[in-house]
């Protein structure tokens, strides 16, 4: 019993960090349309930042944010419009793939060339801490990252309902034409779309860093399952995204209880397959990137 | 289809076109039984690709070990060079570089590449052509089962082997203190598992009762759910059949979970010199097999870690030290031969020669069995405040075992 309700726990914080992990690549599609296969990339650039600046200045990873996400954001708008906006729409998807596949290519050969393969991990005191609830163990280090998930999520969520910029950002997802006729200059919501998405990789890198060792080929272990959420998730949707990472997180880690490690791996892709049989517009975004 | 027909019309051409290579381009003449010209030695390694990192390593010490050769008059009083083809880690291409060797290069020698993977396929041209194949790294099961009459392993012991002196000195404890139970967790990889499995199945016949027993993916970078598995059992002992970051995050999972066991072995990893920047002070008390240590006081290794040192600028580490081991013991057989050339009669020669005979190398006396398995044990070392040091078997200790190790 004790040991379900400890995965139980494990797999809503895993499920967390997933959500703060896949939101970027919710927005860079409902924006766009377009596949961000380099994201995981840059969230392994982000941890290799956090790593380099704790390695260096003994200071907490977490400053490193006051750094990274301006930083992540000035390059997400320099991304979209250098290399994204100058694909045929027509084409824009499929070749945003090949376009991200390559810049995922550069970004890990950059880090291999940069940090080498060894792999890193950030020294921390409170690796280990943990607090007690109803019996099961909580890292501080993975309330953390389910932490900064959470705000980064709920603060993307407002942006997007409450500010201007987020209306306008909707409008561009849901009908460009007629947001262009109305005033909004989506070129630029678009920049400032995907330099968003971006600036929550430099988050997620961060929290990543926390409680795992870093590797530059390590993204491609992550795009598949964060792939994976925002289908079944509903592509488009934060939300749809949020609760599929946490039902998939949660869901992994329970299964793994009876079924082993390489059988529970499984389970995403299982339910990617799943929702693209009965439901290939997600299964909490209703359709296509018309809702938040 | 088209493509792969074409593929295939190529392979064909190419094969053909090696297979006149082999008949009618000859060997250098000096090559030759007895010649005098330099002794030509083919190699092919994991230069790019997944082995990259360790196929660089037994180049280096390959390297070092021909130009030491070199500069000591040489074997049989000839020079040696060494031809390094790089095989992209590719297990197809391993073993056409092997053939180019041997049939149109005409080396007089061959050495093993790196990992149970590619060694398998190369393994086996060398013994299509009577060659002896010494390999400096492939200790799997697998390696062995081949029914191999040419192969030797250039290293201690096998994969299954490396625990061998944990388990006879946990085995020896007295009855109260000794550990029940034991939590295993592998990785999916020949020589990862191989090393757990050999410590369960010894501790399992002594009545060591395996509570956990996970085997998980190479890919797996969250430890959370194994590590909830381990603790929950509260096993006496934790064993890793582990590579690096799979030991890492494992060990920082289960200290998450308060997880203390009397015992903690993984391997590879707690070797790495970036292992005690990750973990900090909880190293203390882990313990981990090794194949090598520059610190042995084995007769060739100071004079190897000296030399290695002076031209590197760092002391050598596991993958030079199996390289030049590869190295020394072709060098015994072909100095007990009397001969060095691609010729089947010098070849077995040599063959026979290590069977029935030990080699003095940079990680101890070797001998082998039928099969090329190597008859010995891996060292076993352990964090001793904050330095990792041998501590078993007692003849090579430079520390006392500490148990039940200290809580992380």
């Amino acid at each position: 019993m004790s040991l379900v309700f400890q995965s139980l726990v494990l797999g809503v914080l895993m499920g967390g960090l997933y959500a703060l992990l896949a939101a970027g690549l919710t927005l860079y599609f409902g924006v766009m349309r377009v596949v961000m296969i380099a994201h995981s990339a840059f969230l392994v650039l982000a941890a290799y930042l956090a790593w380099t600046f704790t390695v260096h200045t003994g200071l907490d990873p977490m400053l490193s944010l006051l750094v990274t996400v301006p930083l992540f954001f000035v390059l997400g708008v320099a991304v979209q419009r250098l290399l994204v906006a100058r694909l045929r729409p027509a084409t824009l998807t499929m070749m945003s793939v090949l376009l991200t596949f390559a810049v995922a290519l550069a970004v890990e050969g950059a880090l291999g060339f940069v940090f080498t393969g060894t792999h890193r991990r950030i020294p921390l005191s409170y690796s280990g801490a943990r607090l007690e609830l109803f019996g099961a163990s909580v890292a501080l280090v993975k309330l953390i990252a389910f932490g900064l998930a959470a705000v980064t999520l709920v603060g993307l969520h407002v942006l997007l309902k409450v500010t201007r910029f987020g209306q306008a950002l909707r409008a561009t997802m849901q009908h460009r034409e007629a947001a262009r006729l109305l005033g909004v200059d989506t070129d630029r919501v678009a920049g400032f779309g995907f330099g968003l998405g971006l600036a929550t990789a430099a988050v997620g890198g961060t929290a990543l860093a926390l409680d795992s060792t870093i590797y530059p080929s390590l993204h491609w272990h992550w795009i598949g399952p964060l792939m994976a959420i925002i289908v079944v998730g509903g592509l488009g949707s934060v939300a749809g995204a949020a609760i599929a990472a946490l039902l998939l997180g949660v869901g992994q880690n329970l299964l793994q209880i009876p079924l082993g490690t390489t059988w529970a791996q499984t389970f995403f892709y299982a339910a990617l397959f799943v929702t693209l049989i009965l439901r290939p517009q997600g299964f909490f975004g209703g359709r296509l990137a018309q809702r938040f | 289809m088209d493509i792969a027909n074409g593929l295939r019309i190529g392979a064909l051409g190419a094969a053909a076109a090696l297979l006149v290579a082999g008949c009618f381009g000859g060997r250098p003449a000096e090559s030759g039984a007895g010649g005098d010209g330099p002794i030509r030695i083919g190699v092919s390694l994991p230069l790019t690709g997944d082995f990259s990192e360790p196929g660089k390593g037994v180049q280096r010490g390959y390297e070092a070990w021909a130009k030491h050769v070199n500069d000591n008059g040489g074997l049989l009083g000839r020079q040696v060079e060494l031809t390094i083809l790089d095989d992209q880690s590719n297990a197809d291409r391993v073993a056409a570089d092997y053939e180019k060797l041997i049939n149109s290069d005409g080396v007089d020698l061959v050495f093993g590449p790196f990992s149970t993977r590619l060694v398998i396929p190369a393994a086996q041209v060398a013994r299509d052509y009577g060659f002896l194949f010494v390999e400096p790294a492939g200790a799997a099961a697998e390696v062995f089962n081949q029914g191999f009459d040419n192969l030797f392993y250039a290293a201690p012991a096998v994969a299954q082997d490396h625990y061998n002196h944990l388990a006879e000195a946990i085995l020896a404890m007295p009855e109260a203190t000794r550990p029940k139970t034991a939590a295993y967790a592998a990785m999916d990889d020949p020589f990862a598992q191989g090393t757990a499995n050999g410590l369960k199945e010894k501790l399992a016949k002594a009545g060591v009762r395996t509570v956990v027993d996970e085997v998980y993916p190479p890919n797996t970078t969250d430890f959370g759910s194994i590590a909830a598995k381990i603790a929950d059992s509260r096993a006496d002992v934790v064993v890793g059949g582990t590579q690096y970051q799979d030991a890492v995050n494992l060990i920082v999972a289960l200290r998450q979970l308060d997880y203390q066991p009397k015992l903690a072995a993984f391997s590879t990893a707690p070797t790495n010199p970036e292992f005690p920047k990750a973990i900090g002070a909880q190293t203390e008390g882990i313990l981990s097999p090794t194949g090598y240590t520059p610190e042995a006081d084995y007769p060739s290794n100071q004079e190897f870690v000296e030399f290695y040192t002076r031209e590197h600028g760092t002391a050598p580490t596991e993958d030079e030290a199996n390289a030049w081991t590869t190295g020394q013991v072709v060098a015994a057989a072909v100095d007990a031969a009397g001969c060095a050339d691609p010729s089947n009669e010098c070849q077995r020669k040599m063959i026979d020669w290590l069977h029935g005979n030990e080699v003095e190398t940079v990680v101890g006396p070797l001998r082998w069995d039928g099969a090329g398995r190597p008859q010995g044990a891996h060292l076993i070392q352990q964090y001793v405040g904050g330095k990792i040091r041998i501590v078993l078997p007692a003849d090579a200790k430079e520390a006392e075992l500490v148990y039940p190790k200290p809580a992380w």
